[in-house]
């Protein structure tokens, strides 16, 4: 093992009132491959973020090089010697190869203002070399394949890092295997051996367990914000991770269990054989009156796509939907609701509340055409509905006038929950309902998914927290690399073990 | 640091709201006051006569901007169908007024469907089918303006003459404003246009028909446009090929005199019709104190980047603006 | 669109067919790419059939002549629209500068004689109007459309308001030169444009300044990451074009010796045309300074065909509306998703 190059003690994240890191200890050596797991929302992105610059932390140190580190942006990390590989390429498709690596840092090879690119080509030739890649750096990015990008990618962050810090570098790899076949994974893997003789440290995030065995020295386990295990990749085996990797388990209590409902045989929704190309493959379920649908799977599974093929957002490639047992496609979200579904989506701020109107447009904005008397509204009555539902789901606010940009977030949730409730659609799709929303508000939304089932709506339920995920849904499907690879009955009382699940789905 | 933010910017966008009463305040006050016959019966008529074309169009004209989107052809919409109605209203009568009210909402339909169903930029939309219009004007009157005839005149006398001292146009205009103020605040379509400028995405998400709500401004403001040039061919007896050439910069200066952010969202269409009353005090004012009209288009391009930079809420701060 | 990924539903994974589509994208760019070209050919060979002279070198010069002003234009224009951002003033600033050139310069409504000292400051004015434009964009966050367009406005009231009424005659002997000069028979007009042309594609090419247009318009978030200002990086471009604007106006001023508003009317359109013929987008971060200049040469060969067919020239305005709609369909960049506003 090599020097010890990045420390962290006791470091930390919370946003408002919610702790999504807590006191995180971890050493890095040089010469190192670290594997990184846990299920979503276990606080790995969040941990990356805060090493690569993007974030800062609310409590704890960091230290690089015994050195105390703090990175103000993703520049000042790669400055430093850190880099990261982000999941979503940072590449400009009209730019070469080596404009890409070197962008922003073209001083070196201008004269005059003007650059040398053949002594750039060459240079870059050289940082792909590294890495042994085989491409001429003057191609355009846009006509390469979607591997090599990833690998360009890597070069850049390798040369930007190696270029600080030669020979003792950390590189950060969030999922980069995701979009990968075996044979270029194999290869990626070659890179990373390649790295850590250097005396380099790599950090690998990976849902795929054996990936993470295969290449890594040590894995840090994470769950709940909190690191639960360090361990040798050594002795270690896939059921040993799956076991670190669960969550603590909740009380029923929690969750409301004794209001949960027992689903009536009347089938809502009918999923057959569904598709979309490049993100799921044959996925079928039915959903009933009164039902909690959980779906379960990691990020990149296909789960999110379901829903937007669900919601109208996105076409699906093959297969059907029946809403009582009537078959019906969705051009858009509108006609998905006219349909009777509709969604309270993941990105509250983005898509979920439309921020400078106030609470009561926002409760009435998905039913305001039934409300109607020839598309003309009564102010009284849809005052009436807003204040019904702000004192219903017990939204704290000064009027219904707000703008719902001035609630914190649980508070705004409850309105958009307010907000399905009052549109009278029948499926209702809940994308992580409780994500960023403090624990009391958390509790509440709970109460008020036990009150729509019990309404007769159906819901499909994508969880925050596989524990959430459990403890809220009547059946639960998992999803795996877009495909369904189990099915379980969550009857209370007999809820299916985390462990179960979690095998099905990475 | 966020609190600071938030304080900071909410004073601005506070500002932004009363920044319509103050500055029609401000140049009536002024204008006053430096000339003495600025507010007499007779110039006042001639504002409500100047304005009523005005408050019409910038009214349609706000629905657009509540999306977020802009008509830069909203000027030759007016010189087209001032044209149309100069040259038609001796064949057609009264009924001109009518056919206008449809033409306008075929040509705002052009928009918004080629704006929601090509999802093109409303920009570069309307300056395209902005060709279309000022086409059509200048090909019925290749030779400049056409006066309606002497003894068709009786037909179009009722829009200048005044009741109670108000000229009629300015009545209609006025009506035409509180019909838009309803539609605006007491219809499915206002609150979705809203939505649509507010956050589009989340909006769409919520199920509502975001496209249809595009589509219903777009063609409001094609309709006020056409009644705006109906109005300019009954307020001047004649047609006019070039009426509207300046007519776009001022009608989208008193929607931002009035509030309305230009990102769409909020705004009102009352605060627009104080936002035009200011423009065009402004306007007589620097006529009657005989400052060469050249300077109008400088003076209302000013106005307009100032009001836009007061309006512009700076909070989002990571939001790309192109 | 459905059937044609149906049968490999099964047969590959769900990793392999996302790699697919975006191969199968890709692919498609390209062929995008080459349709310019292929446009470019066409309309030659048009040009080939229904003129008789069409490749003698005095029709060659005759178009370099006619693409001289628009050119120029796009040497600005072509960096705007690769941040994927309008200026809507080029108008109103040719407008201005050729009539405010015409006022410096010897001519017949004052004593002014400030030679191509004037047409120096005029430049500087120009540039200096694309900066606050810029500036106004970035700093109050305000959409290019408008801040440009209001400018634009005001520009042409500053034009007007030069000459008051009746446009100033430019009798300036460097201007006589300049517009009657030739050298290899090709008017120093034409050679002045294209060395401005020439410039702007070398600036764009070769320095860290073009390539950080070309990451903005691609990827803002991106670019940011890697450190380039993005703020300072935007101002340059409108100061830039602020500058061609201004000299497109002088070049304009000095062909037609007049100097007047509508020096600028209807010049910005047909080079956003063109742009975007030229495989440009107005969404940023495609097309280049090639691609600018096929660009205009298909617009200019179209608007000589249409002239010889005899097309009337407000016919002419409405066929470029519909030639640019079909354009910015073909190439701008949207998904299911995107609304656009």
């Amino acid at each position: 093992m090599g020097e010890l190059l990045f420390e962290a003690k006791g470091v930390g994240k919370t946003y408002g009132a919610n702790t999504v890191l807590h006191d995180i200890d971890m050493q890095i050596y040089g010469g190192e491959v670290i594997g990184l797991i846990g299920e979503n929302g276990a606080g790995k992105s969040t941990l990356m973020k805060l090493i690569s610059g993007v974030e800062k932390s609310s409590m704890g140190e960091m230290f690089f090089m015994g050195k105390p580190y703090s990175a103000s942006s993703i520049l000042d990390a790669n400055h430093q010697g850190i880099g990261m590989v982000f999941q979503e390429q940072s590449l400009v498709g009209s730019l070469t190869i080596a404009q890409n690596i070197y962008l922003g840092r073209e001083k070196k090879y201008s004269t005059c203002g003007f650059v040398n690119w053949n002594k750039m080509n060459q240079d870059a030739k050289k940082a792909l070399e590294r890495i042994e890649m085989d491409i001429d750096p003057s191609k355009k990015v846009r006509d390469i394949d979607f591997a090599a990008r990833q690998m360009v990618e890597i070069a850049k962050v390798l040369d930007v890092v190696t270029e600080a810090a030669n020979g003792h570098a950390i590189i950060l790899l969030d999922e980069p295997t995701t979009v990968l076949s075996d044979e270029e994974i194999q290869k990626l893997f070659v890179q990373v051996r390649n790295m850590k003789e250097q005396g380099n440290a790599v950090i690998f995030i990976s849902h795929r367990l054996d990936e993470v065995l295969e290449i890594t020295d040590r894995i840090y386990v994470f769950k709940d914000g909190e690191e639960t295990a360090v361990m040798q990749t050594e002795g270690a085996d896939v059921n040993l991770l799956y076991e670190k990797m669960i969550g603590r388990s909740t009380t029923g209590e929690f969750y409301v269990e004794h209001k949960q409902t027992v689903p009536s045989d009347e089938v809502i929704l009918e999923v057959n054989d569904l598709s979309l190309f490049g993100a799921f493959n044959h996925v079928s379920f039915e959903l009933k009156r009164g039902e909690v649908l959980g779906l379960c799977g990691v990020e990149g599974s296909g789960k999110e796509d379901v829903c937007a093929v669900l919601v109208g957002d996105a076409a699906p490639t093959a297969g059907t939907i029946k809403m009582k047992g009537k078959e019906c496609t969705f051009a858009n979200p509108y006609q998905a609701r006219k349909k009777g579904i509709l969604s309270v989506p993941k990105e509250r701020r983005d898509e979920g509340m439309i921020g400078i109107l106030s609470i009561e447009d926002n409760i009435i904005v998905s039913h305001m055409d039934a409300l109607s008397n020839h598309s003309f509204l009564s102010a009284k009555k849809t005052r009436k509905i807003a204040q019904d539902w702000v004192e219903k789901a017990g939204v704290k606010c000064f009027s219904i006038n707000d703008r719902i940009n001035q609630l914190s977030g649980g508070n705004a949730q409850k309105v958009i929950f307010a907000r399905a409730l009052e549109s009278g659609c029948e499926v209702l799709i809940l994308n992580h309902p409780t994500r960023g929303v403090d624990v009391g508000s958390k509790e509440e939304i709970y109460d008020l998914v036990r009150d729509m089932t019990a309404a007769g709506n159906s819901i499909i339920l994508l969880g925050d927290t596989l524990d959430e995920c459990i403890g809220l849904s009547s059946r639960i499907i998992v999803l795996r690399d877009g495909l369904v690879t189990g099915m379980f009955d969550c009857p209370v009382g007999d809820k299916p073990l985390q462990l179960d699940i979690v095998q099905k789905m990475m | 640091m966020a609190n600071a933010n938030n304080k900071k910017s909410f004073h601005l966008s506070d500002f932004s709201k009363y920044m319509c009463l103050i500055s029609i305040v401000l140049v009536f006050g002024v204008f006053s006051v430096i000339i003495p016959n600025f507010m007499t019966p007779y110039s006042l008529q001639n504002m409500m006569t100047e304005a009523a074309p005005l408050l019409l169009m910038a009214g349609g004209m706000s629905f657009i901007i509540y999306t977020g989107g802009i008509d830069l052809g909203a000027g030759a919409m007016v010189s087209c169908t001032c044209v149309l109605s100069g040259v038609y209203v001796a064949q057609f009568g009264n009924a001109i007024i009518p056919i206008m009210l449809i033409a306008g909402l075929v040509m705002g339909l052009v928009n918004g469907l080629l704006v929601t169903k090509l999802k093109l930029p409303s920009f570069i939309v309307t300056l395209c089918t902005m060709n279309f219009w000022s086409y059509i004007a200048l090909y019925l009157c290749p030779n400049g303006s056409e006066i309606i005839p002497m003894d068709k005149r009786f037909m179009v006398q009722w829009a200048t003459q005044k009741v109670l001292g108000i000229p009629v146009m300015f009545l209609i205009a006025l009506v035409g404003v509180a019909v838009l103020y309803i539609f605006q605040q007491y219809t499915v379509y206002g609150k979705a246009i809203f939505g649509v400028g507010a956050n589009v995405s989340a909006t769409r998400l919520a199920g509502v028909n975001t496209d249809m709500a595009q589509i219903a401004a777009f063609v409001i403001s094609g309709a006020c446009s056409a009644l705006a040039g109906a109005l300019y061919a009954y307020k001047l007896k004649s047609a006019v090929p070039t009426v509207g050439d300046a007519l776009t910069l001022t009608a989208i200066a008193s929607v931002a005199l009035g509030g309305t952010s230009m990102a769409g969202g909020r705004g009102s269409v009352l605060r627009t019709a104080l936002g035009v009353v200011t423009i065009t005090g402004v306007t007589s004012g620097l006529n009657m104190m005989g400052v060469d009209p050249l300077w109008k288009d400088i003076i209302i391009g000013i106005i307009l980047i100032i009001a836009v930079c007061l309006n512009t809420d700076t909070r989002g701060r990571d939001l790309i603006v192109k | 669109m459905k059937n044609k990924w149906e049968d490999s539903l099964s047969t590959l994974s769900v990793g392999q067919q996302f790699a697919q589509k975006v191969k199968e994208d890709a692919r498609k760019d390209k062929i995008r790419r080459y349709a310019p070209l292929i446009l470019l050919i066409i309309m030659t060979v048009i040009g080939a059939i229904s003129q008789k002279n069409f490749f003698s070198w005095g029709n060659v010069v005759n178009i370099m002549y006619q693409m001289s002003i628009p050119l120029v234009i796009s040497t600005g224009l072509m960096y705007v629209l690769l941040l994927g951002s309008i200026d809507l003033s080029i108008e109103g600033v040719m407008g201005f500068a050729g009539s405010f050139v015409a006022f410096l310069v010897v001519n017949n409504s004052n004593d002014n004689d400030f030679g191509i000292l004037g047409i120096f400051l005029v430049v500087l004015i120009s540039t200096a109007v694309g900066a606050l434009t810029g500036f106004l964009h970035v700093r109050a966050r305000i959409a290019t459309f408008i801040v440009s367009y209001a400018m634009g406005c005001i520009m042409t009231g500053a034009a007007v308001l030069v000459y008051r009424g009746t446009p100033i005659q430019a009798k300036d002997e460097l201007f006589n030169v300049l517009s009657q000069g030739m050298f290899l028979g090709i008017p120093y007009l034409t050679l002045i444009a294209f060395a401005i042309f020439i410039i702007g594609a070398l600036i764009l090419n070769y320095t860290a300044f073009g390539r950080a247009v070309y990451a903005i318009g691609d990827n803002e978030t991106a670019a940011a990451s890697t450190g380039i200002n993005i703020g300072l990086t935007k101002i340059k471009v409108f100061a830039l074009c602020g500058c061609t604007a201004g000299l497109a106006g002088i070049l304009q001023c000095i062909r037609l010796k007049l100097g007047q508003a509508s020096l600028g009317t209807n010049q910005m359109f047909p080079v956003v045309t063109a742009i975007v013929i030229g495989g440009g987008s107005l969404s940023g971060g495609k097309g280049g300074a090639l691609s600018a200049f096929v660009g205009v040469l298909i617009y200019t060969e179209l608007v000589n065909w249409l002239t010889l067919m005899g097309v009337d020239p407000y016919v002419r305005k409405v066929i470029q509306g519909v030639i640019i709609i079909i354009a910015v369909t073909l190439t701008i960049s949207r998904s299911r998703k995107t609304i656009s506003k």
